[in-house]
């Protein structure tokens, strides 16, 4: 790009101070090596052989009229001005976004060895020793929103200029941490407590609530798995403390009025986590591996409070 | 506190769910914070999801509305551009000062209703819903006041026109680079119709004019091209922009060779038939 510009800017002061007759070489030259360095070819190249004679005669006979007409230089200086200051505010928000960059691919780093901790989850059960680790990374990552937030604090109503930049890492991380919570507690997490979590309550950097749902459904498609290897290893109880909890997140997606967009394509995912859940439940149930006492705990019935 | 609580969970099970944001959503919202402090499941996430709802129905009303504004603004905008094509040697003042009147009237009747959908964090995360009617937009004035002054006009002068549409206390709407840029390039595909047009009315300088301008365009976006938000609906464009530009130069190259022989009778049967001739600009 450097060298386009200087090759540019070189070509304008020869082509003003010279001659018109020499004037006529260089834009045939120009033209001619210009587009081969600078334009990726466009599939019609193949014609090229065809297309130059005539380009070039064509350039000819305008330069022509232009030296016989007396006219200014190839492009007005004001022209030139406005192009020269787009440049610069588009070299600016490049920098930015490289800025951005490299701060989401540390937060996709720091939820990688979340994931890889929180896996072993599905080999023991969820006990504080395993869930230690994955927890320690939340603070890792409050640091990085915050080194995020940090970045577009200027220009804090081009958040969305941005956003495809760290959407998928944010709704991963929502993902985690709603999963963190539920395992911890039992309940959902909120959009709020998971600003909080990441600390980006009181600042003008939030969490779109679109990656927070997107997030949620990512945590959904986690929780078959989860119940397999619980009850694999010996949790008969989980199944249903499973359902529970998925039936009411699935209740609540389906008082949302979606788009057609990517979060309704993965609501549209939940209705079959929700039933390879159920098949397990049923599967524990019919063979009677149930405590006798959770016939009457049935979720439609009940509305306390999730025991941990 | 409680008791509110669970006659809302009744009225949860009774109505149905579009019907409930509107009946417990404004009433309860106001408690929603206090209640998620009690942590009762089910209550809770029916509190934040009718929360959620109302974003999301918000979000995508909002929506629609600035879709709506920006078709009308392509539609309007393409008006005012075939209206400036309609020029001719002996026209030209009475056909621009329509068009002038045109745009106007785009100005303060479409582009005015995006200015308060758009505020804040809006601007860019709708922009895709409204990119195309401003890109529509910014080449229908830039085509304008090509053809009144031959210049190109600015994106600061776009954007000073579009200060008086808002009231003082809201941010004035302002295009952006991008939007003026992506709508630049499709302006040259309408210089490239101006230009063949003016060659079948014999006006040949014109139509070099044009060319010397179109060909400045297309060299200045070349170095803005790769630097663009999201680059790829600009590299698309840019080769159509330089077909647009080989177009006029073969054009011109074809009245300078054989224009000669032609140019006394120029008619426009006779011109589109020539210039059809021309082998290897076609795809």
């Amino acid at each position: 790009m450097k060298s386009a510009v200087a090759f540019r800017n070189a070509y304008f002061t020869i082509s003003r101070s010279l001659k018109p007759s020499l004037n006529r070489s260089l834009f045939l030259f120009s033209l001619h090596s210009l587009p081969t360095f600078a334009v990726s070819p466009p599939p019609s190249r193949r014609l090229r052989p065809e297309t130059f004679p005539s380009l070039s005669a064509t350039i000819c006979s305008s330069t022509m009229a232009a030296d016989e007409a007396n006219e200014p230089p190839p492009s007005s200086p004001s022209l030139e001005k406005q192009f020269e200051s787009f440049r610069v505010q588009l070299d600016e928000s490049g920098s930015l976004r490289e800025r951005i960059r490299a701060v989401v691919m540390e937060i996709e780093s720091t939820t990688r060895l979340m994931q890889a901790a929180l896996l072993l989850v599905h080999q023991s059960r969820p006990t504080p020793e395993v869930l230690e680790k994955p927890k320690a990374q939340i603070g890792v990552l409050k640091e990085l929103y915050n080194r995020l937030a940090e970045v577009l604090r200027d220009c804090p109503a081009q958040y969305y200029r941005y956003h495809g930049d760290w959407k998928s890492e944010t709704q991963t991380v929502v993902s985690l941490l709603a999963f963190l919570h539920w395992l911890e507690t039992g309940n959902l997490l909120m959009h709020s407590e998971a600003e909080e979590k990441l600390g980006l309550n009181n600042l003008d950097f939030g969490l779109d609530v679109e990656d927070y749902l997107i997030g949620l459904c990512f945590m959904s498609n986690e929780l078959p798995r989860y119940v397999v290897n619980q009850v694999t290893a010996g949790d008969y109880d989980c199944p249903r403390k499973v359902l529970k909890f998925l039936t009411e997140l699935h209740a609540a997606f389906r008082m949302l009025n979606l788009r057609n967009d990517f979060l309704r394509k993965k609501f549209d995912g939940m209705k079959y986590d929700l039933r390879r859940v159920e098949e397990v439940y049923y599967d524990v149930k019919i063979r009677g591996l149930t405590a006798n006492d959770d016939s009457t705990g049935d979720q439609t019935s009940q509305g306390q409070p999730q025991v941990t | 506190m409680l008791y509110s609580c669970a006659i809302w969970r009744i009225s949860l099970m009774a109505s149905k769910p579009h019907r409930l944001h509107h009946l417990a959503g404004r009433t309860e919202l106001s408690t929603a914070k206090r209640v998620r402090r009690t942590m009762t499941t089910q209550s809770s996430i029916s509190e934040a999801f009718t929360n959620y709802t109302d974003y999301l129905n918000h979000l995508n009303e909002k929506r629609e509305r600035v879709v709506k504004a920006s078709r009308d603004i392509t539609i309007n905008s393409k008006k005012v551009i075939f209206q400036v094509h309609r020029i001719s040697k002996d026209n030209r003042e009475e056909v621009l000062e329509k068009a002038e009147k045109d745009l106007a009237a785009v100005t303060d009747q479409y582009i005015s209703r995006l200015v308060k959908e758009l505020q804040g964090s809006d601007f860019w995360k709708l922009r895709r819903a409204y990119s195309p009617g401003v890109q529509e937009y910014v080449e229908a004035a830039t085509f304008y006041k090509f053809c009144r002054t031959g210049t190109l006009l600015h994106l600061e002068e776009i954007n000073s026109t579009l200060l008086p549409l808002s009231d003082p206390s809201l941010e004035p709407l302002q295009i952006n680079v991008l939007d003026y840029l992506l709508g630049l390039a499709d302006l040259t595909g309408e210089l490239m119709r101006l230009a063949i047009g003016r060659i079948s009315d014999g006006e040949l300088e014109y139509a070099e004019k044009i060319c010397k301008f179109v060909r400045d365009i297309y060299r200045e976006l070349l170095l803005l091209a790769p630097k663009m938000d999201e680059s790829f609906d600009m590299k698309t464009k840019m080769d159509t922009m330089l077909q647009s530009v080989i177009k006029i130069e073969n054009a011109c190259f074809s009245v300078r060779v054989r224009g000669s022989e032609y140019l006394p009778l120029l008619g426009s049967d006779n011109s589109s038939s020539f210039l059809l001739g021309m082998p290897d600009i076609e795809p």
